[in-house]
């Protein structure tokens, strides 16, 4: 009886702290996101749906964020994100921003039309970070991806990175001649792989 | 005597035998060729060296004039109010060069610049005093959209009629006349089947929700906020459509008095409704926005004309052709068959008496462009022998032809619609 009177008052002392709050709002978030990412994964909830809770979770975390010790949020790592030269494409990238954070990671979205240069000097610039993603949705942009993909190949950074491609054009067959790491047809197949990389 | 052009058309849009099948290049925007490719298209037919048009200035789709129309034997001309999607006037052509080094003629009101890493931007109205309404990467092969304004769902001062009153013009008495005489030359010189190629109510239509045609576009206008509005503030989408729809039927009405039924086919809406794998928006969501809308005016088409209403979408869109065909779309386009679920045969079969397939010729993302002349020709062939018989088949590709397509890969394309056409002659 003395120990459930202990326990229970040791579970009242940790539910009344804030920081316990916190932590639960931040796990429904992540919870939901993943329910949501599998739902789009079956065409059960779509594009619309999918950028309306993402924009949802994003609020979420900001708010829950002031009050998170520095590095709890992305605690699964950093990854840097663009669509390559030349191509202005970036909504399924954005997806795939929205659902890799939703996972956990600390993402850095460098936009669009993103110079290979960039994508390696963020690199330099984020020594921690473990992933790379690149986007590329046309044909023409391909070897844009091929190029960019190529010159972080070369880095002496390249073993303590792993580089993820994506886009309407690309296949695993092209990820895997250009020398990326992973491929996936589809943002919410992306936040999947991209724990798998780091795990 | 064989049937003119024209009368082959209204045989296939009417589900009739046309006895040969029709083919299109280049009557509307979603059915053309990249100049790059008409470049090398002609020099392959042996036709003489010309510095080509680019009239549609969004995707660079070069001007299909009439030797090489015969010369891939399309049959349909293309008619609208002369002006272009970012809304400046086709006419009293000009030298320009791309980036590549390829000369062509553009509109004296076609109005670019170019930044320190090569990047080209295009003018809204050819009018530089506002910010460019696209931009064309450098070794670019057609302009992207720039958002210009930055609304959001959330923003107060949201008001669609107000933010969107730039964007839907009814017909002026001179773009009619333009259009009427157009049509009544085309009518009475030729034996060409004819499509109004301005979309007539592309509601959430990507290409103009950010408004290329319009100098300063206001409210929500980033394809993103526009999507998550659906959700977030749904009467502002109704609004728009609402707008729009009213400008489209006194935009029919007056066409019609303009050109009656000298013109087989309209295209109404160019909304891309589909994804590589599966539809982009729930069919709630269409049922809820857009179905009501395209009932409307296809139905005031069908009241009053004997036109055919054309719709494209991209994409996989399989689970909304119920709903299409409920709303009264005649012709799809561009019958994009890699996508998931739309298989030729599939389509042939459960939707040819309900639909003309308008495209679906040949597979434009891996075959045309990186397919081997042989593959080109007989996917050509299995398409025609799959959507041919019996009409409702216009043959053009999955969507325009890309700018770096081979020239043999071309030529072997439109070598299998000659031969069959041969074969089913009677």
């Amino acid at each position: 009886m003395k120990e459930n009177t202990a326990n229970r008052s040791l579970w009242k002392r940790i539910t009344s702290r804030s920081e316990f709050s916190i932590f639960v709002g931040l796990v429904v978030l992540c919870v939901l996101m993943s329910f949501l990412s599998e739902r789009f994964k079956n065409n059960e909830i779509f594009v619309p749906e999918m950028l309306v809770a993402a924009k949802a979770m994003k609020r979420g975390v900001e708010v829950l964020k002031p009050h998170l010790a520095a590095g709890e949020v992305g605690a699964m790592g950093k990854m840097i994100i663009g669509t390559v030269a030349g191509d202005l494409h970036d909504i399924g990238k954005n997806l795939v921003a929205m659902m890799i954070e939703s996972a956990g990671f600390e993402v850095i979205d460098l936009g669009v039309d993103v110079p290979h240069e960039k994508f390696v000097q963020a690199v330099r610039e984020n020594p921690d970070v473990k992933i790379v993603g690149l986007s590329a949705l046309l044909t023409t942009t391909m070897p844009a991806l091929r190029d960019a993909v190529a010159l972080l190949n070369q880095q002496d950074f390249r073993k303590d990175i792993k580089v993820m491609v994506g886009g309407a054009p690309i296949t695993a067959a092209f990820a895997e001649e250009i020398g990326a790491d992973a491929y996936t047809p589809d943002a919410a197949s992306a936040a999947q792989r991209a724990k798998e990389l780091v795990g | 005597m064989g049937k003119t052009y024209r009368e082959r058309l209204i045989d296939t849009l009417n589900h009739r035998d046309p006895g040969q099948v029709v083919v299109d290049l280049g009557s509307t925007s979603i059915t053309g060729i990249n100049i790059n490719a008409l470049v090398k298209l002609r020099k392959g037919l042996g036709l003489e060296e010309i510095t080509p048009v680019m009239d549609e200035p969004l995707q660079l789709l070069g001007r299909v004039d009439e030797d090489l129309r015969q010369a891939v034997d399309a049959g349909v001309i293309g008619v609208n109010n002369g002006y272009t999607i970012f809304g400046y006037k086709n006419r009293d052509w000009k030298e320009w060069t791309l980036h590549n080094g390829l000369k062509m003629l553009v509109s004296e009101e076609f109005r670019t610049s170019t930044d320190e890493r090569g990047n080209t931007y295009i003018y809204a109205q050819g009018n530089t005093n506002y910010p460019p309404a696209g931009k064309m990467p450098k070794d670019g092969f057609f302009f992207d959209n720039i958002t210009r304004s930055h609304a959001t769902a959330e923003d107060e001062d949201l008001n669609a009629r107000e933010d969107y009153k730039d964007d839907f013009k009814v017909f002026s008495d001179e773009e009619l006349r333009f259009i009427q005489d157009d049509v009544n030359n085309i009518y009475e010189n030729t034996g060409y089947g004819m499509i109004y190629n301005g979309a007539l109510c592309g509601i959430g239509d990507f290409a103009l929700v950010p408004g290329p045609h319009v100098s300063d576009p206001k409210g929500i206008r980033d394809l993103q906020e526009f999507m998550m509005v659906h959700h977030l503030d749904p009467d502002y989408i109704h609004e728009i459509y609402e707008m729009q729809l009213e400008v489209a039927l006194k935009n029919a009405e007056l066409l019609y008095q303009a050109v009656g039924n000298k013109i087989q086919a309209v295209y109404i809406s160019g909304t891309d409704f589909g994804l590589q794998r599966g539809p982009y928006m729930a069919l709630e969501a269409f049922q809820e926005f857009y179905k009501p809308v395209y009932a409307k005016i296809n139905g005031w088409i069908h009241d009053h004309t004997e036109w055919k209403t054309f719709f494209h979408s991209c994409g996989s869109i399989v689970t909304f052709l119920k709903d299409f065909h409920e709303c009264g779309i005649d012709i799809l386009n561009p019958v994009q068959t890699t996508a998931a679920g739309m298989d030729a045969r599939m389509l042939k079969e459960q939707w040819g008496d309900k639909f003309t397939f308008w495209g679906g010729g040949i597979n434009t993302q891996q075959t045309l462009p990186f397919g081997t002349p042989e593959e080109c020709y007989n996917e050509a062939m299995e398409r025609l022998e799959i959507f041919a018989p019996g009409g409702g088949f216009v043959f053009n590709t999955v969507h325009n032809i890309q700018g770096q397509t081979p020239m043999e890969n071309m030529l072997a394309m439109f070598q299998a619609v000659k031969d069959y056409n041969a074969k089913i002659a009677k």
